[in-house]
């Protein structure tokens, strides 16, 4: 089973994502559950999305413990408290304009930084990175595909469906070149 | 919600918008509703339904959830079906007239959202909102998972209905009322085929000139507890026949217990609510260990199906109950009820009862397993004890 967290401060809209990767993971064929906690759904403060995805139908009701993988939209809440739900294997998005070097002291962590917000700009989406970052996520994930991520955002997102889909393909791509760059590298 | 589906049957829906769609299907002619975390996805459900010419349903957006249930009352003395929604302090402003619902025997049916109740504030799951009115003469009953929710809502009017007795559905906060999950919306037909229109029998009417709830003697309040109890003790075969009903329609049944790998079980888990789907993970991982665990789930908490229990329970050499709620002083709810329903009897198992997820804690498939593993050789304690991961 595949486990996903995403944690960002209420109006982000990372309960809108996490409800969208969920749907791009059924779209595929799998069992999904997606649910957001909040202390008090007021803007700002943090508020975490949980998915999970499977070939079988998903039973348990608890929080996530451990997580295949993290999405983390502002970087001030990359602290211990979120990655003590993370392991080594963990892959880790987070949403920052600090270069990848900066998260080195948090641990033995796979972390990727992604400039959210530069990616939503230049795609006229102003400060809303959900659909940026869910391109980055997926491609880190390698999973779902990134055709069926976008068909998911274009038939959901309110509005500027081109703008979303743009920002989710270009962070995608941003993404999917810097790891084969590290590959050919490495 | 999901056009892309390869599961063409299946929608995504979060608990409380599958409930909303339960409620569309069991067309009631009348809803008040007042919003309140986390059941207010319901309310906005209907709303956009009814905005979208979808629900026929008249609403009503009152002042108050006490404004919201005496318009129940009313509505449904007038011979109609009724639907209104509510959690946690909501709930509790309710209290007064949840025992006039009763008594008035008007067959409400209301779905509530299990949260904590102030003071500390929190929006948590527990279940002590609801097991606290547990004596109103509302009958009550549990639901694991979005599906379950959207078909019981449907069951819970052909009960009330049948009973003439208010009927309230209960779901856990978050994990069940705002996860989104794959979730099967039967036809129409299927749902008229398995609820017709409610024909009401006496009602009130301006034509009649009748009056409901007039000052009585002291017999005849006695009487009318009797008869309210004439009527609980129906709840148990209706709730049964209704859940097998709607299994030859949509293959999925339901009945007031359900034995979830209870057979040769040297240790039976105990619980309602979604706790039951985390259970079940732990049943599985305990078989595969080689510990013959099971569950009992409750589904139906009033009346309490207390000869089921005995014989679900009869030769069973441990038995653990998770209560997702605490009543002070005296400790969980299921346990308290399920001491009474076991007394005296000769082959009752040990009975552990264990305060596990109170406010909304997490409560693991791990940490149930290694509960089984700690208690199942315990000897029981008659007090609660308070367990965390």
């Amino acid at each position: 089973m595949r486990e996903i967290l995403i944690l960002g401060r209420g109006g982000q809209g990372a309960q809108t994502a996490g409800n969208q990767l969920a749907q791009a993971f059924f779209a595929k064929g799998q069992y999904v559950q997606t649910f957001a906690t909040y202390g008090g759904a007021r803007r700002g403060t943090p508020v975490t999305s949980s998915i999970r995805a499977d070939d079988q139908p998903i039973r348990q009701r608890n929080n996530i413990s451990c997580a295949t993988a993290l999405l983390c939209f502002d970087d001030s809440l990359l602290d211990q408290n979120f990655l003590k739900l993370a392991n080594k294997d963990t892959v880790i998005v987070v949403n920052s304009k600090q270069p990848q070097a900066s998260f080195a002291g948090l641990g033995d962590y796979n972390i990727l930084a992604v400039d959210g917000k530069d990616i939503a700009r230049r795609n006229n989406m102003g400060k809303v990175v959900n659909s940026a970052l869910l391109g980055a996520l997926v491609a880190a994930m390698q999973n779902p595909d990134i055709d069926t991520m976008c068909a998911v955002i274009e038939q959901s997102a309110p509005a500027k469906k081109q703008e979303n889909v743009a920002a989710c393909r270009e962070a995608f791509q941003r993404v999917t070149d810097a790891e084969q760059g590290n590959q050919s590298n490495g | 919600m999901n056009a892309l589906s390869s599961n063409k049957d299946l929608q995504l829906l979060n608990g409380n918008h599958a409930v909303a769609m339960g409620v569309k299907l069991a067309n009631p002619h009348f809803a008040p509703l007042y919003p309140i975390t986390p059941q207010t996805p319901i309310l906005e459900k209907l709303i956009a339904l009814q905005s979208a010419g979808e629900l026929e349903t008249e609403l009503l957006t009152p002042e108050s959830e006490h404004s919201a249930m005496a318009s129940a009352i009313a509505a449904s003395a007038t011979g109609v079906r009724v639907f209104t929604a509510t959690s946690s302090q909501g709930l509790l402003l309710m209290h007064e007239l949840l025992h006039f619902a009763a008594g008035a025997r008007t067959p409400i049916v209301m779905f509530n959202v299990n949260r904590t109740p102030a003071s500390p504030w929190g929006f948590w799951p527990d279940q002590i909102d609801s097991l606290s009115q547990r004596d109103t003469g509302w009958v009550q009953l549990y639901s694991e998972n979005p599906q379950e929710s959207l078909d019981t809502v449907i069951q819970a009017f052909r009960i009330a209905e049948a009973a003439q007795m208010p009927v309230m559905v209960n779901h856990d906060a978050f994990y069940v009322s705002h996860a989104v999950e794959p979730v099967e919306v039967p036809a129409q037909e299927t749902v008229d085929t398995f609820l017709p229109a409610y024909k009401a029998g006496l009602h009130l009417d301006p034509e009649l000139g009748r009056s409901l709830g007039a000052p009585i003697d002291q017999k005849s309040w006695n009487e009318s507890r009797q008869q309210m109890a004439a009527a609980m003790a129906t709840v148990g075969d209706l709730t049964a026949s209704a859940g097998q009903d709607w299994g030859d329609l949509t293959g999925r049944s339901y009945g007031p217990l359900e034995q979830y790998r209870t057979d040769g079980a040297d240790v039976v888990f105990v619980t309602m609510g979604s706790m039951c789907g985390t259970v079940r993970e732990a049943v599985d991982g305990l078989r595969a260990r080689g510990i013959a665990a099971g569950l009992l789930k409750i589904r139906l908490f009033r009346p309490l199906p207390q000869v089921e229990l005995r014989k679900a329970l009869a030769d069973v050499p441990c038995a653990i109950v998770l209560d997702r709620n605490y009543s002070p002083g005296v400790g969980g709810v299921v346990h308290q009820e399920l001491k009474a329903a076991l007394f005296d009897m000769a082959n009752a198992p040990r009975l552990h009862g264990l305060l596990a997820g109170v406010g909304g804690v997490n409560v693991s498939a791990e940490m149930i397993e290694r509960l089984a593993v700690e208690y199942r050789d315990a000897v029981a304690s008659p007090d609660p004890v308070w367990v965390e991961e």
